[in-house]
């Protein structure tokens, strides 16, 4: 079938997979923090607690609908939507499997980096919109460190681009299940490279220690302070698909993708997206968050000299190591 | 880099606490046990004879700081198991849900009438359903377990030493103008 | 005087200055960090006005949570006043009684025995414990935010306190308004076996202090937030009456139980933990190291617990039973987790078995009223911090 077809098809598949892992994730992710707390996270509704997630949804869709007086209704509106559609849309170019991907485009990593930065747009949107003081300085704050964090996430990204030579994403892991994984091998531009992407893609995602824009304890909280009900629905899961994704993207692009023996490349790829996902919130529940200017200066000072130096390793790599590095 | 490692440091002790047994006590399957002293409702039990020891002497109504002890005398009558004559009370209210917990009812009781239970009372659904009647009252003497504190006991520990000769007040009077003189 | 010396001194803002009436033009924003907001520590207002993230102004509102305390005490007779003060600094209560009653007891004239003032002495210090994890934990919950490491800590330190409100439970039957203080000494003595549960509980919480730094005072990002913010110096700090280890962050040597000691303190060393800069991360680390000070007092306090009645005077058995004649003051103050709680009492109230007027000297109104001096310059996460780091608690602000 052409390409359209194929994408649409396989892209209703993915996304609503997708969608029943942010189920799954949540409860995960709350599972996780209770252990980490000393405590046991839900465990009343379903079997060890595994309908929570389906509770707490049908329970926000059921809360009114409120916009403020004089918010700007079309943005207000529109930017949850947004959101979801951008976290879901990266994901059509991530290869579940060697043959399992929405679109299989030759600037498959172009595309993700361009999607992920479109993110900024509804967090920035909601923020402005809804005509609070908390929401717009969360905004504010949204914007400087997502346009920021954009300079590591795409230098880092560069480094198993120049490695594998391509931009496809499966390009990408089909190098990696050839030859090594970027993480494990060149240890020098790899491994720090994945650190430096960890490090983005979780001020992308704005997870702790990199959460100011909505930062509960100072700005109530922050972008989404004036949504309820369905939308608010839609922030929360566009969170967590966005570091889902994101995830995914790191697995491919570091880790190998469905890279792996004796299994299946699909269960690869899900639990290499499983454990960075687990990383994420193990760094969440056990870090403080920075403050603006201390995570400007961190972006700036140390991660964009320290992946541009990456580049600039990965590009010596290829060109003076016999074989090219495979 | 020392954000790194100090970071790893706090990851390290989230992933060791992970591993450890958590302190939650899955309420209501499993319930902690309370303290013998733990004071959590109230209760007017009987006294040795089998009726209703409270005597009606307006004590705990009286001490109480937020008033929410109500009860009506009955005046002396004959007593229909022992025959002597001694009071009763028609009616005893006590509001749960103003009281504050403090336990000078129980402290104030000489005749060991109002006690505290180690049992809360079920949560209800209206405010009539934390006001505690005789019934209700007669009835958790009953069924809940009472708490350790009784009238006479407390006061009994707290008598101060005898024959301690009090020393002189240390404060120096000072003219101060007391209430409704010269305003 | 000295405020406008202190500002000038500081060639900083002066904060009773309106900013725009220096520049009409600024484009400065008004946020209401209002009294719901889930990190006020109650209900308490600042409004901050904002050039961009920066405060430039910060004025601090306070009487969202009065009850009219002082007044009710007026109503109520001296029998019956303990348990309303339990309420006013609601996270260590024992302190607050330990107060009011002592200086009932200096209106009374009444000694409390030994035994009396040791277990006060111990109960105080175990409050002092639970109360600073509880700042603890709230503190980093501010720092990190709900969702993330700062509940991790605050679950850490709630484990822990809950161990010191089952030694509370032990001892008075309630985990959090004990009303165990009376006048002439304690209402309740100690159980068998309480000081094996103590010292059980204490090991534990030792063994935790150093995970708890690791998570923060010792943690660069902690360290990052809270260093060189909210700077109180020693003499703004004495001028506007701030005690306690906001106080000794700053430098000044001043603690009640060793310069005016009461209780069992005067036959027990203590030694306060200072620090010299003034920052939040000084009164961070004071209130760490006062929980092993209080750990090794404890210790101390059950060691050297002699036998003997528990009060002075005679017990509770009638509301009138106390009779203060007119003409009679005093002002007694205690070193509590926050500062210097001090009550003050005039004897002599219409009917005499009232006090004619009950005033509690509260350190937290002091410790707020550092808002508009050190709060101007920083972020608005830096306003969260520094907040967080006066360890306010509004029920003893407002009354």
């Amino acid at each position: 079938m052409n390409a359209l077809a194929h994408g649409a098809a396989y892209g209703a598949v993915i996304a609503t997979v997708l969608l029943a892992m942010v189920a799954l994730a949540i409860w995960f992710e709350r599972k996780l923090a209770g252990r980490m707390q000393s405590r046991l996270g839900p465990t009343m509704v379903g079997p060890v607690g595994l309908l929570q997630p389906i509770a707490d949804v049908l329970k926000l869709l059921q809360k009114e609908d409120i916009v403020p007086a004089d918010a700007d209704r079309g943005l207000f509106n529109v930017a949850p939507v947004l959101a979801v559609l951008v976290s879901l849309g990266a994901a059509a170019v991530v290869p579940f499997a060697p043959s399992t991907i929405a679109a299989d485009l030759d600037v498959g990593v172009l595309y993700v980096l361009a999607i992920g930065g479109l993110m900024v747009i509804p967090t920035f949107a909601a923020g402005w919109a809804s005509n609070n003081k908390f929401a717009l300085l969360g905004g504010m704050r949204a914007v400087a460190q997502s346009v920021s964090y954009g300079v590591p996430l795409v230098l880092a990204t560069l480094v198993p681009v120049i490695l594998a030579g391509t931009m496809s994403l499966s390009g990408i892991v089909a190098w990696q299940s050839q030859h090594h994984w970027f993480a494990v091998w060149p240890v020098l531009p790899g491994l720090p490279a994945f650190f430096v992407f960890f490090l983005a893609l979780l001020a992308e995602s704005n997870r702790i220690p990199f959460d100011i824009p909505e930062a509960e304890s100072e700005l109530v909280a922050g972008v989404t302070t004036e949504y309820t009900g369905a939308k608010f629905t839609l922030f929360y899961m566009a969170e967590y698909l966005h570091t889902l994704v994101g995830s995914a993207v790191a697995a491919a692009l570091f880790f190998g993708g469905w890279d792996g023996p004796f299994a299946p490349g699909l269960f690869w790829m899900v639990g290499k997206t499983l454990a960075l996902f687990a990383s994420v919130y193990w760094v969440r529940w056990s870090l403080l968050r920075f403050r603006a200017d201390q995570l400007m200066e961190l972006c700036w000072k140390r991660l964009t000299p320290l992946s541009v130096a990456l580049v600039l390793l990965a590009a010596a790599w290829v060109q003076f190591v016999p074989g090219g590095g495979k | 880099m020392g954000h790194v490692l100090d970071a790893l440091r706090a990851m390290g002790t989230t992933l060791v606490t992970a591993f450890r047994k958590p302190t939650t006590v899955e309420f209501p399957k499993v319930v902690r046990p309370r303290a013998e002293r733990y004071r959590a409702s109230f209760a007017l039990p009987d006294d040795e004879h089998g009726e209703l020891a409270c005597i009606g002497c307006l004590a705990c109504e009286r001490i109480c700081p937020s008033y929410v002890i109500k009860m009506k005398p009955t005046g002396k009558i004959e007593s229909p198991v022992t025959g002597k004559k001694r009071q009763y009370v028609d009616a005893f209210v006590l509001d749960l849900s103003a009281c504050i917990g403090c336990e000078l009812c129980i402290q104030v009781c000489n005749s060991d009438a109002i006690r505290m239970t180690r049992e809360p009372e079920v949560p209800g659904f209206s405010r009539e359903d934390l006001v505690l009647d005789l019934e209700r009252l007669r009835a958790n003497a009953r069924e809940k377990t009472m708490s350790w504190g009784k009238g006479s006991e407390l006061q009994e520990r707290q008598e101060p030493p005898k024959a301690e000769k009090k020393p002189k007040p240390e404060v120096a009077p000072v003219a101060v103008p007391v209430a409704g003189e010269a305003r | 005087m000295s405020v406008q010396i202190q500002s000038a001194v500081r060639a900083g803002i002066d904060p009773h200055l309106s900013p725009r009436s220096l520049d009409p033009e600024a484009d400065l924003m008004l946020l209401h960090f209002g009294p719901q907001h889930p990190s006020t520590h109650g209900v308490f207002r600042m409004d901050l006005l904002l050039d961009g993230e920066i405060v430039v102004k910060a004025t601090p509102y306070v009487g969202y949570l009065h009850r009219a305390v002082e007044k009710l005490c007026e109503k109520l007779t001296y029998a019956q006043v303990t348990p309303i003060v339990d309420k006013n600094d609601y996270v260590a209560p024992m302190t607050n009684e330990q107060a009011l009653n002592m200086a009932f007891e200096r209106l009374l004239g009444i000694e409390v025995p030994r035994r009396a003032r040791w277990m006060r002495t111990i109960f105080a210090e175990l409050q002092r414990i639970a109360s600073h994890l509880l700042w603890l934990g709230t503190f980093t919950l501010d720092l990190g935010g709900a969702l993330g490491g700062g509940t991790t800590l605050f679950m850490h330190a709630f484990r822990e306190r809950e161990s010191i409100l089952d030694l509370f439970e032990d001892v008075s039957g309630a985990r959090f308004h004990y009303n165990t203080h009376t006048i002439g000494g304690n209402r309740h003595d100690i159980p068998a076996g309480w000081d094996d549960k103590v010292k059980a509980a204490l090991a534990v919480i030792e063994a935790r202090i150093p995970e708890y730094e690791a998570m923060s005072v010792a943690n660069s990002i902690f360290v990052a937030r809270t260093r060189r913010i909210g700077v109180l110096s020693g003499e703004l700090a004495l001028e506007l009456g701030i005690t306690g280890p906001n106080l000794r962050a700053s430098g000044v040597d001043h603690d009640l139980r060793r310069d005016a000691p009461y209780g069992a303190y005067d036959e027990l060393t203590v030694r306060p933990c200072v620090a010299s800069e003034g920052d939040c991360l000084a009164r961070a680390r004071v209130r760490v190291d006062e929980m092993r000070e209080s750990i090794r007092l404890v210790r101390d306090g059950l060691a050297g617990l002699p036998e003997g009645p528990i009060c002075g005077y005679k017990p509770v058995r009638q509301p009138t039973q106390v009779k203060v004649t007119a003409g009679s003051q005093v002002y007694v103050a205690i070193e509590t987790p926050r500062g210097e709680l001090g009550t003050f009492v005039v004897g002599g109230g219409e009917p005499p078995t009232s006090p004619h007027r009950l005033k509690i000297r509260s350190p937290s109104l002091h410790a707020l009223s550092a808002i508009p001096y050190i709060l101007p310059g920083h972020t608005v996460s830096d306003a969260v911090a520094i907040l967080g780091s006066l360890d306010p608690i509004m029920g003893e602000v407002d009354r």
